[in-house]
């Protein structure tokens, strides 16, 4: 077994000799240890992984060392680091090397030379332990994103790493198919006593499971700690990292901020002065036990829906609440005139029973959908994988034609328009993978593109409201996911479509990217175009949809508003909900369920 | 699979389809169908070409002999290319990539990385130029309206798709270092094994084709068409040999077959 050492350790890439792209960074990582890295993009977590086997390791100035059990790691052997440090890596797709799931699975061992006997063996191992028999002599090309990825984690784990290193494994995944391999690697760890080093998005995922969070802002470590405290070291530090957090970290120190305000003011600014916010003052300095309501927040830090739903109930054991339910009042009304009874004459979207199917032979994937797009709106169209939603987007933008039923698009039949009629000042899709949209060198060149005559006013504007002025000059796949996502956002609104049409939107981007985002939507939405996304982050949705459709089996089940949505669904909702259902009747965000919280103290 | 000699076409094409037929059931009777005919139109059309030639059936064109030589010959080349033809579909059909790798890897252990790296990129690439074109198309600079717009737009597709390919590439070359990939000799893994049934099946086919080959050096099909038809004489003693040692050997693959569906036919009557 094996553990890592990382002492004063800086790095400069050759692009930037000024500006290191790690600063000091001092870590120790146990044998058997689940480590969780996160950060921003861009705060130089990936390059941090990098540095941990020698072949991937990036190149530029590099100062500090790094030790593999007490060893230099650059004097490790290769061939050793190859078996015992495993690597995972983002996309799924090419890490994938061979055309067959057999061979992807044996290849790392053919590397090594190994003997074909010993290689049936572990090849047998590891299709059994992750599930592959089923589809081990499938093509690759014929497996699932999430497949491919745990293809991808056998086949680095049929060389028995002593670490494994995954690089935000999921973030082209799935919600389902990313907690499924998430588990997986928990299995990994907890059964074979893997030391794992991770960097993910999905904290609600992994932060239960890891033994020490690291965060990381601009190549320094700032925080690090075990995951209970460090939504309280984040706090301290008044970190906007804080806003990563799952939601029964965000609530469990919204609610104490509440509390202590409460409390007393005067103490609240004194301890600010002091600069001791330490809201968990009790488990680390008993004498703040005056200044904590003794019976609420005492607990530890929930981490799961499970341990926020039991931390809530012991919060209003002794009294039930008064309140229990967020009254929207009139403005819920006129929303719901606005946008649930909205005219169809004014309508930019209205779909009438619009069946499909790809081929004459093959089953239905729209069967019968029905919706209309209330104007100036975001709408949301949620579902599991496979249910059609995204066919259903490419039926609306005429990538794929329905054989019966109706689409109007702002008032006129789809079939009607000529193509370039439809796409100038219409409708345009920002399609799942933005890199799609790429086809120059530069951001600038990209966007210019899309302006017939020069017309660079047109281009600054966008580039201004997308907030990608300083990507100008970079080269689109140089950009991290977020940034990209914005670039072809750009891209697709200097065709000044009055309708916009998203298809998972938020896949792949950090929390702070979905803030930005979400803000960009908003103001498109002043503007007066009416938004329609297909999406399966249900966060997102209940925090900035206006309308939220539930898409199963070819067509829209259900039409609400969120709140209203959401609130009644127990499987398929937010964080907040399903850990605060047992209480309160309609909180879905974060901000909701504190609120209530504050009403009912 | 070059003998012309009428006899050897004869068996050559015959096992070709029975083959074929094994394999692909009452769905190759079309495509078998369908070769034939061209076979025909093919050997209709040699005397065309090729004018010589002793017999002459009739003259068009103002002279021109249209030789039953030639006719023959017409025949022999077609059933010769049909019978390649049908060979091959068949070969296309049992020899899958990874059967393939398995006979070359050992030899060639990075070749045939190299190999099955080229099998995965094609529908890869495939799936990309759907993707991107729909993306596009999507945003109104779809593959339409005047044929110049089309030409720039299709190209900046493949512009589009090679950057994509590259950027692949990198990831695809750090997956294989991390995984060993360059660290020292490779070996190769298949998952067939080569049972005692292989050896004593690669053995028959070795013997029977030296018996073929001499046999055939030795003049057992020498057969001229044109100018002058000449055929070797089927009671030659050099010609039985070999004729028996190529029908044995292209029987092979029916018989196993045959011979398999028979024993479940068997098995499965006796449940």
């Amino acid at each position: 077994m094996a553990n890592f050492k990382i002492k004063n350790l800086n790095f400069y890439y050759p692009t930037t000799p000024d500006t290191p792209s790690l600063k000091n960074v001092n870590l120790d990582i146990e044998e058997g240890g689940y480590i969780t890295v996160c950060g921003r993009s861009g705060s130089g977590k990936t390059t941090l992984l990098k540095h941990l086997k020698t072949v991937l390791t990036p190149h530029g100035k590099r100062e500090g060392e790094i030790l593999f059990d007490g060893r230099p790691l650059d004097e490790v052997g290769l061939r050793e680091q190859s078996s015992r440090i495993g690597f995972v890596m983002q996309n799924p797709d090419s890490q994938i090397v061979t055309d067959k799931v057999w061979h992807e699975l044996a290849f790392g061992l053919e590397s090594l030379g190994m003997e074909k006997k010993a290689i049936r063996l572990r090849v047998a191992e590891m299709a059994s332990y992750f599930g592959i028999q089923d589809w081990f002599h499938k093509d690759v090309s014929e497996l699932s994103g999430g497949q491919k990825q745990l293809l991808n984690l056998a086949s680095v784990m049929a060389m028995q790493p002593d670490v494994l290193i995954l690089d935000e494994p999921t973030s082209q995944l799935d919600p389902i198919a990313a907690s499924d391999f998430l588990n997986t690697v928990k299995k990994i760890n907890l059964e074979l006593r893997t030391t794992i080093v991770i960097t993910e998005h999905r904290l609600e995922d992994i932060l239960y499971a890891s033994d020490k969070v690291v965060v990381m802002e601009d190549g320094l470590v700032q925080v690090e700690g075990n995951p209970r405290d460090i939504g309280n070291l984040l706090r301290e530090k008044n970190s906007q990292m804080f806003s990563m957090m799952p939601t029964p970290v965000q609530v469990f120190y919204g609610v104490q901020e509440a509390d202590i305000i409460k409390a007393g003011p005067e103490i609240e600014s004194a301890e600010l002065k002091m600069g001791n916010m330490n809201f968990n003052s009790r488990n680390h300095n008993p004498s703040g036990n005056s200044v904590m309501p003794s019976e609420r927040g005492s607990a530890d830090c929930p981490l799961t829906v499970r341990e926020g739903g039991d931390w809530l109930s012991e919060i209003f054991a002794k009294e039930k609440p008064g309140e229990t339910r967020i009254d929207r009042g009139e403005a819920a009304l006129e929303k719901a005139d606005r946008f649930l009874d909205a005219d169809p004459k004014e309508c930019p979207i209205v779909v009438k029973e619009a069946w499909f199917r790809y081929e004459k032979e093959s089953p239905d994937i729209l069967r019968g959908v029905t919706l209309k797009v209330p104007p100036k709106s975001i709408s949301a169209i949620v579902g599991g994988n496979g249910t059609g939603k995204s066919t259903f987007l490419k039926s609306i933008i005429g990538v794929c034609r329905i054989y019966r039923g109706k689409i109007l698009i702002a008032g006129k039949k789809l079939e009607k328009y000529r193509y370039d009629e439809l796409f100038r000042n219409n409708i345009a899709m920002l399609p799942q993978d933005p890199s799609n949209l790429f086809v120059k060198k530069t951001v600038r060149e990209e966007l210019e593109e899309m302006v017939s005559k020069d017309d660079p006013e047109r281009v600054d504007s966008m580039g201004k409201l997308c907030q990608i002025e300083h990507l100008y000059s970079s080269h689109p796949y140089d950009l991290s996911g977020g940034e990209q996502q914005r670039v072809a956002l750009a891209k697709v609104l200097l065709t000044n479509p009055g309708i916009l049409l998203l298809d998972e939107p938020t896949k792949g981007i950090d929390s702070f990217f979905k803030k930005t985002f979400a803000g960009i939507l908003s103001k498109l939405k002043e503007k007066g175009v009416t938004i329609l996304m297909v999406t399966h982050d249900v966060e997102f949705c209940a925090k900035y949809a206006d309308v939220v459709s539930m898409f199963f089996d070819g067509s829209v089940v259900t039409t609400n508003l969120p709140h209203e949505f959401f609130s009644r669904n127990s499987f398929y909702t937010t964080a907040a909900n399903r850990m605060s259902r047992h209480i309160f009747e309609n909180a879905i965000t974060d901000e909701d369920l504190i609120e209530l919280c504050k009403r009912n103290m | 699979m070059f003998f012309i000699h009428p006899a050897f076409l004869v068996v050559s094409l015959g096992f070709a389809i029975t083959f074929h037929i094994t394999i692909k059931g009452s769905e190759s009777l079309k495509f078998l169908g369908g070769l034939l005919t061209f076979a025909c139109l093919l050997a209709v059309l040699n005397p065309l070409i090729n004018s010589r030639g002793e017999r002459i059936l009739f003259t068009y064109l103002g002279g021109r002999p249209y030789t039953m030589e030639a006719l023959l010959y017409g025949f022999a080349i077609s059933i010769m290319f049909v019978a390649v033809i049908i060979w091959f579909s068949t070969y296309n059909q049992i020899m899958t990539s990874d059967k393939f790798l398995y006979i070359f890897g050992r030899i060639a252990p990075s070749g045939s990385t190299v190999l099955t790296m080229t099998l995965r990129f094609v529908p890869n690439y495939r799936n990309k130029i759907i993707q991107l074109s729909n993306s596009r198309s999507a945003i109104g600079l779809g593959i339409s309206g005047k044929k110049k717009q089309k030409v720039e737009n299709a190209l900046m597709i493949i512009s589009s798709l090679i950057t994509w390919a590259f950027e692949g590439g990198i990831v695809t070359a750090d997956s294989m270092k991390s995984r060993g990939h360059g660290t020292g000799a490779r070996t190769s893994f298949a998952l067939y094994s080569f049972d005692v049934r292989d050896k004593t099946l690669l053995v028959l086919i070795i013997v029977l084709e030296i018996i073929t080959l001499t046999c055939g050096i030795m003049g057992a099909a020498e057969t001229e068409y044109t100018p002058k038809l000449y055929i070797q004489s089927m009671n030659s003693g050099c010609f039985v040999a070999g004729i028996t040692a190529y029908i044995l050997l292209l029987a092979i693959p029916t018989i196993l077959n045959l011979m398999e569906e028979i024993k479940w036919r068997i098995s499965r009557s006796r449940i």
